[in-house]
């Protein structure tokens, strides 16, 4: 398989009771993409995701991460082999502070050599969540919650960050900075993304590529461009028929 | 274990005193020298001891429920597989409680391996019940092989006078030192583990499995590891319980009662911290001596139990998170 090939999703489907929240679904993620999912509610992006982390079992297909088929692998080993993944709506551990919320994620991943403690604080410089580091969650606003969250994600060898709806309920300003966020861990830390978005705009300036999942099938993957004016999108957005992106 | 402290202190203040340590340390001291205050042969001494064995039982329990959020109804099983175990070798091998209780411990961990490969698959209250029901299990087969337990009666010890290799005596100043050295290294324990990889896992996995899995901690390894290690605690204080009462029986070990007394040190004093169920024993056992001598007066029974449930709801409605509350975790 090709060597640069982060992550492959391979004819997965997902079950609940009679719902088919994921029907044979396919795609493939290269070092150092960015690649944005789409898809009205309930179309089963949050779902692609517990299967990709390994949350919850596919009822058919595997799922291929770095090259090795993990479809049975623990979700924890699935983080320390380099995947990590946001919750749509934040989950911390709320009885510790920020930078313990952090440097958890920073030990179940650091090798005997690894400074886990240094990277910890870069971390947390780099999120501007350092004069937070002793404060506990419930004590923050939902944009430190957010970064938090991607900071436990992306210490301890992040290779692959799957980010859900990382920018739902932010303000303007709040989002943007977010986004410069994240922006930055593709380019300066080489970290490949995938992130879920309902922010249309936003998203087509950060990702090169765009899946978008209706009703559990994949029904467009392609240059932002061209999956805005493919006609099974349009329809997918109702309401915005002339053109789901703008 | 490894030292993982992060406090902002860390690596600083290394050669200055700690003062958060002043409070606990003056604590040890003034039991150190309560014997020779109030005499090696007090009636005292012996209500100390009933406490550091109630306050060990709660440090146990809250290694693996306080910590690690699993909330367990059976830890009357490691205590009295820990307090059977002992007695009954002593009885009819003679072999001495020193390992005795070691191998009491151990069949506890083996319980607690096998507890919780059967319901740490469950979650929440279902582990609960799962856990009561092992118990209960537990507390019938004690009253029903009469031969090795006593039955109903319960067991005594054989009682052979002043004897360290059998680990008895009269007087109950022996007995003092051993629970307070158990306390002491409990709560050490626990506050080491609180600032550990392991004691950071069993804290994750009880703020939020999914999240825990998905920041790298092995889930049911960590409840695992929790469990068995709160159960040899649990065993070891069921045996120098026995020793210092010479008696068991099944419902002081497996019984319901004992099940949810070894949970309100902790809950009272602050789950999951080092010195909650410290100070949430001795306020029961203060609390229990003053009750005991009203029932006495008045022939109203039960008294103690009352008073309990008081504190308990007192606290659950005013300090829910118990009296040293989250933030003060490593206290
Ligand atoms: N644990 C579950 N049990 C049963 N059904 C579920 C479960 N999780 C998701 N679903 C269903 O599966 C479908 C896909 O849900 P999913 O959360 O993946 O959608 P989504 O694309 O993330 O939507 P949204 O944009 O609203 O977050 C929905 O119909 C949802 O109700
Ligand atoms: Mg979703």
């Amino acid at each position: 398989m090709a060597q640069d090939e982060v992550l492959r999703v391979e004819g997965v489907s997902k079950v609940f009771g009679g719902l088919k929240a994921l029907s044979n679904v396919s795609m493939s993620v290269k070092r150092g993409e960015v690649v944005g999912l789409i898809g009205p509610n309930g179309a089963g992006k949050s779902t692609l995701f517990e299967v990709i982390s390994g949350n919850m079992r596919a009822t058919a297909g595997r799922i291929v991460l770095f090259g090795d088929d993990v479809s049975t692998v623990s979700p924890d080993r699935r983080r320390r082999a380099g995947m990590s993944r946001t919750f749509q709506k934040v989950r911390l551990f709320e009885s510790l502070t920020t930078q313990e919320n952090i440097a958890i994620a920073a030990m179940q991943c650091a090798r005997s050599n690894d400074d886990w403690r240094g990277e910890v604080q870069s971390v947390m410089e780099r999120l501007k969540l350092t004069r937070l580091a002793q404060s506990y969650p419930a004590e923050l606003t939902l944009a430190d919650r957010k970064k938090i969250e991607i900071g436990r994600a992306i210490v301890g060898r992040c290779r692959l960050l799957l980010l859900d709806e990382a920018l739902s309920g932010l303000t303007m300003d709040e989002a943007d900075e977010l986004v410069g966020v994240v922006l930055s861990l593709n380019t300066e830390l080489g970290v490949t993304i995938v992130v879920v978005e309902h922010v249309l705009p936003v998203l087509v300036s950060m990702a090169q590529r765009l899946v978008v999942l209706n009703f559990g099938e994949v029904i467009a993957d392609g240059a932002p461009r061209e999956v805005a004016s493919n006609e099974k999108v349009m329809t997918a957005y109702l309401g915005s028929k002339r053109g789901a992106f703008s | 274990m490894s030292d993982t402290a992060m406090s902002p202190a860390n690596g600083v203040a290394t050669s200055r005193i700690n003062w958060r340590l002043i409070v606990p340390v003056a604590v040890i001291a003034l039991m150190v020298l309560l014997p020779f205050v109030v005499g090696t042969q007090s009636y005292l001494l012996g209500i100390a001891v009933r406490a550091m064995l109630f306050i060990a039982l709660g440090q146990a329990w809250n290694v693996v429920a306080g910590i690690g959020g699993q909330l367990s109804l059976g830890h009357g099983v490691f205590f009295g597989v820990g307090a059977y175990g002992t007695a009954i070798l002593f009885n009819s091998l003679g072999l001495t409680p020193w390992v005795g209780g070691v191998l009491g411990a151990v069949a506890s961990i083996a319980v607690a391996g096998l507890m919780g490969a059967a319901t740490f698959r469950l979650r929440g209250v279902y582990f609960a019940l799962a856990t009561v029901a092992i118990s209960l299990c537990l507390e019938k087969l004690a009253r029903h092989f009469i031969g090795i337990t006593g039955g109903d009666a319960g067991l005594a010890v054989r009682f052979i006078g002043d004897s360290l290799s059998a680990a008895q005596s009269r007087s109950p100043l022996p007995f003092f030192f051993a629970s307070l050295v158990m306390v002491v290294a409990y709560y050490v324990l626990t506050r080491r583990l609180l600032r550990s990889n392991f004691g950071y896992q069993l804290q994750a996995v009880r703020d939020d499995e999914e999240a825990a899995a998905a920041s790298g901690v092995p889930v049911f390894r960590t409840k695992m590891w929790g469990l068995i290690l709160s159960a040899g605690m649990t065993a070891l204080t069921g045996a120098l319980y026995v020793q210092f009462y010479l008696a068991i029986d099944p419902g002081a070990a497996f019984g319901l009662g004992q099940a949810i007394q070894i949970q309100l040190p902790s809950l009272i004093g602050g789950l999951g911290t080092a010195g909650g169920p410290v100070i949430g024993g001795a306020i029961m056992i203060l609390v229990s001596e003053v009750t005991n001598w009203l029932s006495a007066r008045t022939a109203i029974h039960g008294l103690d139990i009352l008073a309990y449930g008081a504190i308990l709801l007192i606290v659950v409605m005013f300090v829910p998170g118990g009296l040293l509350g989250r933030t003060r975790r490593g206290a």
